[in-house]
């Protein structure tokens, strides 16, 4: 085998990179907002922000999306994926529960238009995959068998025509893995971390333009309440736009 | 099962492999016989024991131990591949002197502990850096050999989990008492 060594795939393996990912997503995002801006699409999938300083009841079953890209047998794959990547534990909820999957949905729309056909040929390579080496399509599969095969996608063990991938498994898991990440722990604003979940998971303490020696003190005695809002419900932020084409940051008038 | 081969070409790698061990100059050990109700030498593994099944690590058995001893490593490693060479599929070591094997499918998930006659047994560190058995994956057309060696040990090293093969052959160094091989091979087309 040629493959490089790459990262374990479990909950806790993810969580070690979530802060930076989470501080990626919230101070630039993908530059698409994944609340979609058809208001009626927007209330059956996007639960509305809480206001800043309102208590949080633990996440409800997610409503099911309106899927906007991603075919629904697409999208159905997709979820059992996340859900293997974060699962919903007693650590809280994961990555289905944050609405990760909507958040991909969303951007495979705009910003991550480019990754469209990626998605389409992976979940479909992926999905043969399954078939021909396990005897099932995904979803029915044991969890020990589902471990078994994301393994082997993300090794690159599933690259083969033969096998389910035309090109590297291991390019598709990372991609997912990727975008997972961002729509778990990145800014509510792109559609993904509902209630804030990824952010509570990884005891972030949200986006503050300003920190001052109390803070500080709160923060590091474990006593600083979360500050549950978009980077974008700020003044500073509040008329951002990211060129994405242009690779740079603007602010508007 | 028989100890022939499909492939021809691989067949004679593997001879050539075994004769420049020999020509190294390496002691001769004692020599453990080992066995698979699943495969032979010079055989082709089932898919089941690769990603192209449900790449669970295979039954492997072993008789013949030299007197003295006390434990039992298991590595699986392919020469073949690797930079540098070998890249290692699976590692199993701490594995009490009672035992007469390994069963199916050792467990890859954390939580899910080794069979009871396994007591004291762990996994180490495979290519992917992986605590478990990850099965063979060779680029399309190109036959490999599988080497599945068995250590006999003079002593119960105790050592920790998710050892390298590099740190476990340290470790077992002036302890190995004995050694045998199973080699399996595996092409995708």
């Amino acid at each position: 085998m040629e493959e490089k060594g790459p990262q374990l795939i479990s909950r806790r393996a993810l969580l070690r990179r979530a802060g930076a990912a989470a501080a990626a997503g919230a101070a630039a995002g993908t530059g698409v907002p994944a609340a979609a801006e058809t208001p009626a699409e927007t209330a059956a999938t996007t639960p509305a922000a809480p206001a800043p300083g309102a208590s949080q009841a633990p996440a409800p079953a997610p409503p099911r999306a309106a899927w906007e890209q991603l075919t629904a047998e697409e999208a159905d794959l997709l979820e059992a994926i996340a859900d293997q990547l974060i699962p919903s534990d007693d650590l809280g909820p994961g990555a289905v529960a944050a609405g990760a999957v909507v958040y991909i949905d969303r951007a495979l729309g705009g910003a991550l238009s480019e990754s469209r056909d990626a998605y389409r040929a992976g979940l479909a390579a992926f999905d043969r995959y399954c078939r021909a080496s396990r005897g099932a399509p995904f979803r029915e599969l044991p969890h020990v068998d589902q471990v078994s095969a994301l393994i082997d996608v993300e090794t690159g063990a599933a690259t083969g025509a033969r096998t389910g991938f035309a090109g590297s498994s291991a390019a598709f898991f990372n991609m997912v893995r990727g975008h997972v990440l961002q729509g778990t722990f990145g800014d509510p604003w792109y559609g993904g971390n509902r209630d804030y979940v990824g952010w509570d998971l990884i005891d972030y303490p949200g986006v503050r333009t300003a920190v001052w020696p109390r803070l500080q003190a709160q923060l590091e005695a474990g006593d600083l309440e979360p500050a549950r809002r978009s980077a974008y419900d700020t003044e500073y932020f509040d008329k951002a736009v990211v060129s994405a084409a242009r690779g740079e940051t603007r602010h508007g008038d | 099962m028989t100890a022939r081969s499909p492939f021809p070409a691989a067949g004679l790698a593997l001879a050539a492999g075994l004769l420049a061990a020999s020509a190294a100059g390496q002691p001769r050990l004692h020599e453990i016989r080992v066995e698979s109700p699943a495969m032979a030498s010079g055989e082709t593994m089932p898919r089941r024991y690769t990603p192209d099944g449900h790449n669970v690590s295979p039954p492997v058995t072993w008789s013949d131990l030299p007197e003295g001893t006390r434990e039992i490593a298991v590595v699986c490693a392919d020469f073949g591949a690797g930079s540098p060479p070998p890249w290692v599929h699976w590692i199993v070591y701490g594995i009490p002197a009672t035992a007469g094997g390994l069963p199916e499918g050792l467990p890859i998930l954390p939580e899910t502990p080794l069979p009871a006659e396994l007591a004291g047994a762990v996994q180490g560190l495979n290519g992917w850096r992986r605590p478990y058995y990850r099965g063979p994956a060779p680029p399309a057309g190109t036959p490999h050999l599988y080497h599945f060696t068995v250590y006999a040990l003079d002593e119960a090293l105790g050592l920790e989990p998710g050892l390298t093969r590099r740190k476990l052959l340290e470790a077992m160094e002036g302890h190995v008492i004995g050694r045998g091989d199973l080699v399996p091979i595996y092409e995708r087309f």
